[in-house]
C-alpha cells in the first residue's frame, strides 16, 4: 500500500535519502506521511547548518502531531526546499518528489535498502 | 474489534488506526478535506463503536434522574438530551446522549472507550430501582451524517429530518429491539457543531444505509469522514472529548457545561458541584504560527494558569487552537496568553470554548 521506491536508501525512522556524489537529498517516506496525516507546517533548517547522522534535521507539524525528522547523514545543509514553507501539503501528495533538504555529506552514510524498509513497515 | 462497517472502510481505502481497541478509519483521503466537507457540504462518519445501553422498567425514569444531573424524566416524546454520568464527588465519568424511547424505556449512547465502565457504574447503582439495564452495543451500528447538506442527502434516501435533539423512526426491513418495530432511528444529533443526524440501526441495516449514502455522497460534494476530522470538528466547536478533556476529574461547571444541571431533582454528586469553580474549561486561539498540543501549559507572562487537554490545527481557521482547564479568575475572555510547546512560546488569546466561527473578544483591562 505504501510506496517504497527502489534505488534510494531509507532509515528506520522513516526518512529516505539519495546520494548524488557527496550530496544527499533527504525527505520522509510515504509510510511516514500517512502516519503524520495532513502536514500543515514545516520548519526547515538553514543553509549552512550542520547535522550529525541521527540528530534532528527539522520539524514537521501535522493536523494530528508534531514530529521530528532525523538527518540520515552527517554534514552541512546546502539546500532546502523552500516551496514546502508555503505548500507543506506537497509532502502528502508525493513525499519522494518533494524532498526537504540537501546535505553535503562529511562522513560515509549508510541507510537500509528499500527491501529492508518494506519489511520494517510490514509491506 | 471491528464495527459492521469495517469492510466498507477497507473498500474506500481508509487509513485504519486503533481507537481504544477498535479498528477505525482515521481518514480516507485527508483530514482537512474531510473536515471542510462537513463544514461546507456533508460528511458521513461511522460511529458504530459508541455504546448502546437500553434501560427499561417501571423505575427507568427515576433511576436515570438519580444518575444524571439532567432530569431526563422531563424529556418530551421523541426527544433526547446531552448529559453526563457523575460520580459521588460530582466528577464526570462519561458524557452521553439519553433518548426517551417510550414510557419506561430509555436508550443511552455512551462513548466507546467508557461503555463498559458506564455499564458497570449503572449496575452498581441500580439498588432497589426496578430497571433492566441491557448492553446491546454489539448488535447496533450508528452513522453520523453531518453538514449543511445533510438534510438533502437524508431526503434522497427517503428519511425525514428531525429537529435538533428530536428523533423519529424510519421504516426499514430490520429488527429493532430499541423501538420494537421494523425500523431505524434517525436522531437530530451529532458532534461536529453542524446541522445533522445520526442513524442508529441493527448491524445489517447500517451496512445497507452506509452503502446508499456512499453512492449519493458525490452528488452533494460529500465525503466519508474519519475520526481525524471528527476530532478537529468537535475541537473547533469546543466540544468535550470523554477520556481526553475529562476523565473522572472534572465537574460539569468546571467543564463549561452547566446547562446539563437541573437542580430541581436529586442526583448523584449534586452537592459536590461548585457552581463557581476555581478552574474553567476555555478555548485558546493562537495569534502566530505554531500548534499547541495536549499537555502544553498555558501562561500569562511567567505565571501558569492551566494546561491543554486538547490541542491541534483548526482546518476552518488555519490556526492552532486548544482547549483546557484554566484558572477561572485569570483566563478571562480576550486575555492574551502564551502556550509553551516543546520549549517554544506561542502567543494566543483566551476565547469561549467555541472557536468556529471565531470571535475574539476585546482584551480585558
Amino acid at each position: 500500500m505504501y510506496k517504497v521506491p527502489d534505488g534510494i536508501q531509507y532509515t528506520k525512522t522513516h526518512e529516505w535519502f539519495k546520494l548524488d556524489g557527496d550530496v544527499a537529498t533527504i525527505g520522509i517516506t510515504d509510510y511516514a506521511q500517512h502516519q503524520l496525516t495532513d502536514v500543515v507546517y514545516i520548519e526547515l533548517p538553514k543553509v549552512g547548518d550542520t547535522r550529525k547522522a541521527g540528530s534532528v534535521l527539522l520539524t514537521v507539524e501535522s493536523v494530528k502531531s508534531a514530529e521530528e525528522v532525523y538527518s540520515p547523514v552527517s554534514g552541512t545543509v546546502v539546500a532546502v526546499n523552500n516551496e514546502l514553507e508555503t505548500k507543506p501539503e506537497l509532502i502528502n501528495k508525493d513525499s519522494y518528489a518533494n524532498w526537504m533538504a540537501k546535505i553535503k555529506v562529511s562522513e560515509k552514510a549508510q541507510g537500509i535498502s528499500a527491501e529492508e524498509y518494506r519489511k520494517l513497515t510490514g509491506e | 474489534m471491528k464495527t459492521p462497517l469495517y469492510e466498507e472502510h477497507v473498500k474506500l481505502n481508509a487509513h485504519i488506526v486503533d481507537f481504544h481497541g477498535w479498528d477505525m478509519p482515521l481518514y480516507y483521503e485527508q483530514i482537512i478535506t474531510e473536515h471542510l466537507a462537513v463544514r461546507n457540504a456533508v460528511g458521513i462518519f461511522d460511529v458504530s463503536h459508541m455504546g448502546d445501553i437500553l434501560v427499561s422498567g417501571k423505575d427507568a425514569a427515576s433511576f436515570l434522574d438519580y444518575l444524571f444531573p439532567t432530569a431526563v424524566s422531563k424529556l418530551k416524546e421523541n426527544s433526547c438530551v446531552y448529559t453526563s454520568f457523575l460520580d459521588d464527588s460530582g466528577k464526570m465519568i462519561d458524557d452521553c446522549i439519553c433518548y426517551l424511547i417510550d414510557k419506561d424505556r430509555y436508550l443511552i449512547i455512551p462513548n466507546a472507550a467508557t461503555k463498559d465502565k458506564v455499564f458497570s457504574w449503572m449496575n452498581s447503582r441500580k439498588g432497589k430501582f426496578s430497571v433492566n439495564i441491557a448492553d446491546i452495543s454489539s448488535k447496533y451500528g450508528c452513522i453520523a451524517v453531518q453538514g449543511p447538506r445533510s438534510r438533502d442527502i437524508a431526503s434522497d434516501l427517503g428519511f425525514s429530518f428531525p429537529e435538533p435533539f428530536k428523533w423519529l423512526s424510519a421504516d426499514w426491513q430490520s429488527s429493532n429491539e430499541i423501538t420494537n418495530t421494523k425500523s431505524v432511528i434517525i436522531s437530530g444529533t451529532g458532534y461536529t457543531g453542524e446541522k445533522g443526524i445520526e442513524i442508529i440501526a441493527e448491524s445489517k441495516a447500517i451496512v445497507e444505509i452506509w452503502k446508499l449514502l456512499v453512492d449519493k455522497l458525490a452528488n452533494y460534494n460529500g465525503k466519508p469522514c474519519g475520526l481525524g476530522s471528527r476530532d478537529t470538528l468537535r475541537m473547533e466547536k469546543g466540544m468535550l472529548l470523554s477520556g481526553t478533556d475529562f476523565n473522572e476529574d472534572r465537574t460539569p461547571t468546571e467543564s463549561s457545561i452547566s446547562f446539563i444541571i437541573d437542580n430541581s431533582h436529586n442526583f448523584i454528586g449534586k452537592n459536590k458541584i461548585d457552581p463557581k469553580p476555581k478552574v474553567i474549561f476555555r478555548g485558546i486561539v493562537m495569534k502566530e504560527k505554531g500548534i499547541p498540543r495536549t499537555g502544553d501549559e498555558v501562561f500569562i507572562g511567567d505565571r501558569k494558569i492551566g494546561s491543554l487537554t486538547s490541542g491541534g490545527y483548526s482546518p476552518s481557521l488555519s490556526k492552532g487552537i486548544g482547549l483546557g482547564f484554566m484558572d477561572r479568575a485569570s483566563a478571562k475572555l480576550g486575555q492574551e496568553i502564551i502556550v509553551s510547546h516543546n520549549g517554544k512560546k506561542i502567543r494566543g488569546v483566551v476565547v469561549r470554548p467555541k472557536m468556529f466561527p471565531l470571535e475574539i473578544p476585546p482584551s480585558p483591562s
